[in-house]
């Protein structure tokens, strides 16, 4: 099986965020980044199913410099070779144009047997990108993974679903197909000493603007549908009553008024 | 027009349904589009009237065997042919068919089906969609919609690109529904659409309930949850602690579930359980929507974060900012002290 395991990296997400001066984004210096949460359900599940059926597992990302990070950490941990999406014109790409990015680099790589994504991404998270590769290659797909059985001579794929309220529903597609995998539902592995010193001989290519054949003007903020207006931290609707105080002051207030006050004690 | 795409499950409507459709008309009287509801299943006749209901005189409905069950091929193939309908009906005269009758906006709700099915739509004409909105207006020609990132810390405003139809799924929560008044409660014009034959790639085989063994948080007056701010597993025993004194349950949020700090029968969300106890406390959970869905309707909530930006504190009645480590230990000692 030839398995392209999706790798985002994205600011850590217990760092406190701050917006930047031109309120386009947040400020990323200072800011820790590491490899998509969701995204490493996805690469060891794509590890573990190449130890059931052979192959090979693809690590691929999206970004600039800093994201090799990732992709090394992928081929250390297990992933036979990595494919690296990098142009300046790339920075500004909306969900649509990354999905894109991504669909060709798997065609260029002449197809594989099952895509797989993080089921979102601890940033935008919205968790549409991985559904849309599957539609610019004409794949089928399934969301929201949270176990996958492949019988890949029979070129299909067995999943299952979580949908909402626990309730969790079986799929059979067909394969290639596109897979967005839930969080938590395996335990990814470590990377070796072994993994960290056999990947410096894995094969890492570098594709961009030109090698994936897209216009100019079809990526970035240019070829992106959805334009940034501006990034802001949500007004307070609610009308919260801040208890302030030392730690014991703030607990004391707190128990006298949902005594009371609120009447929930 | 703006289609709003609907989600049923026993021949009801989902709630998040029903935000989404008021959202729809609301947002329909601001910028003057007729609003219509997209009904697809087998069987799906029935819920018809309650959309007038809720205020919908108009309804399209693809009723075939093959919709019975979810299949993204099936769904998007039945939504495609409301959409071919629309630009290519019976009325459409030398100029076309009217603006009016143009699909403009096609929405659906971030959850279920919508983040499912939307974004393939959305690819597969090239048209902007934006996921997990919040709130849409229209300045001038141009289309606004702001959207949760950072698991709904942060709120990202954007503006659409080219033409119409756009796509949005609506964040759950972020539209209350409001009371549909009597006078606007109409009998709708349902216009049923053929499916017509489609190769169907997925297959549903079967379908299991795994609440089965959950724990019962139905009967518990008090939940006292954790979540990823609890930083280590031996911390859970804060929360335990503060549950044990009040008498309450242990909840969670997913991230600690996740970690395996505990089982995933606390686990309280949209995929795990909703529950709406008369106190709930909070504990390091920075609030993402879908911990919100599964505990924003307890009468009253109690929100202990360092982060005095968490989106916790919108829904919370009252909101500690400040090290957890300090003050919940404070709490249980006070509410221990009460109890002996």
């Amino acid at each position: 099986m030839k398995i392209v395991t999706c790798m985002k990296l994205v600011p850590d997400p217990t760092a406190r965020l701050l917006i930047n001066e031109s309120k386009s984004w947040i400020q990323e210096t200072d800011l820790s980044f590491v490899l998509n949460e969701a995204d490493s359900y996805a690469l060891e599940e794509a590890l573990a199913l190449k130890e059931k059926h052979g192959g090979e597992v693809i690590a691929l990302s999206v970004g600039q410099e800093s994201t090799l990070r990732i992709l090394r950490q992928g081929l250390a941990t297990g992933a036979d070779r990595a494919i690296f999406l990098s142009d300046k014109r790339f920075r500004g790409s909306d969900e649509f144009v990354t999905a894109q990015i991504i669909a060709r680099a798997v065609d260029k790589d002449g197809g594989a047997d099952l895509v797989l994504t993080g089921v979102q991404s601890d940033d935008l998270g919205t968790g549409t990108t991985g559904v849309m590769v599957a539609e610019l290659l004409g794949w089928p797909h399934a969301s929201v993974v949270i176990s996958v059985d492949a019988a890949p001579e029979e070129r299909r794929v067995r999943v299952r679903r979580e949908l909402e309220g626990g309730i969790t529903e079986e799929v059979e597609l067909e394969s290639p197909c596109v897979l967005t995998l839930q969080y938590g539902i395996n335990q990814p592995r470590y990377p070796s000493l072994k993994g960290i010193m056999a990947a410096k001989k894995k094969e890492l290519r570098k594709w961009d603007l030109e090698d994936l054949e897209l216009g100019d003007d079809a990526v970035g903020v240019s070829g992106s549908m959805v334009e940034v207006a501006a990034v802001f931290v949500p007004e307070r609707t609610g009308d919260v009553e801040i208890i302030s105080g030392s730690p014991a002051e703030a607990a004391a207030r707190l128990v006298e008024k949902l005594r009371k006050e609120a009447k929930a004690l | 027009m703006i289609l709003a795409l609907t989600e049923h499950e026993n021949q009801n409507f989902k709630p998040l349904t029903r935000e989404l459709l008021g959202m729809a008309r609301r947002l329909g009287q601001e910028l003057e589009e007729p609003v219509a509801a997209v009904v697809l299943g087998s069987g799906v006749d029935g819920l018809v009237p309650e959309l007038g209901a809720l205020g919908i005189d108009r309804v399209f409905t693809v009723d075939d065997p093959a919709l019975s069950a979810y299949s993204p091929d099936a769904y998007l193939a039945a939504l495609g042919a409301v959409t071919d309908a629309l630009t290519r009906g019976p009325d459409a005269g030398p100029k076309g068919i009217p603006n009016s009758r143009r699909p403009y906006l096609v929405m659906a709700g971030h959850a279920g089906i919508g983040p499912d099915l939307l974004p393939r739509m959305a690819a597969q004409l090239r048209r902007p969609l934006v996921a997990a909105c919040v709130d849409i207006e229209k300045q001038g020609e141009r289309l606004f919609m702001t959207r949760q990132i950072f698991n709904a810390k942060m709120h990202m405003r954007v503006s659409l690109r080219g033409e119409a139809p756009y796509f949005a799924t609506i964040a759950p929560g972020a539209f209350p529904v409001s009371e549909v008044a009597e006078e606007d409660r109409v009998r709708p014009e349902t216009v049923p659409i053929e499916l017509g034959e489609v190769h169907i790639r997925q297959r549903v085989i079967g379908r299991e309930e795994t609440a089965t063994g959950a724990l019962d948080f139905g009967s518990a007056s008090t939940i006292v949850s954790g979540g990823r701010g609890l930083k280590a597993p031996e911390n859970v025993a804060l929360v335990v602690e503060l549950a044990q004194a009040l008498g309450g349950a242990v909840g969670a949020s997913r991230p600690v579930v996740d970690a395996g700090w505990l089982p995933r029968e606390h686990q309280i969300g949209s995929s795990g359980q909703t529950v709406s106890p008369k106190l709930y406390f909070a504990i390091g959970i920075s609030g993402a929507i879908q911990h919100l869905v599964g505990m924003q309707t307890a009468q009253c909530i109690v929100a202990i974060n360092k982060d005095a930006d968490a989106p916790i504190f919108k829904v919370a009645q009252y909101g500690i900012v400040g090290d957890l480590f300090e003050i919940v230990p404070e709490i249980t000692k006070i509410i221990n002290d009460l109890n002996a």
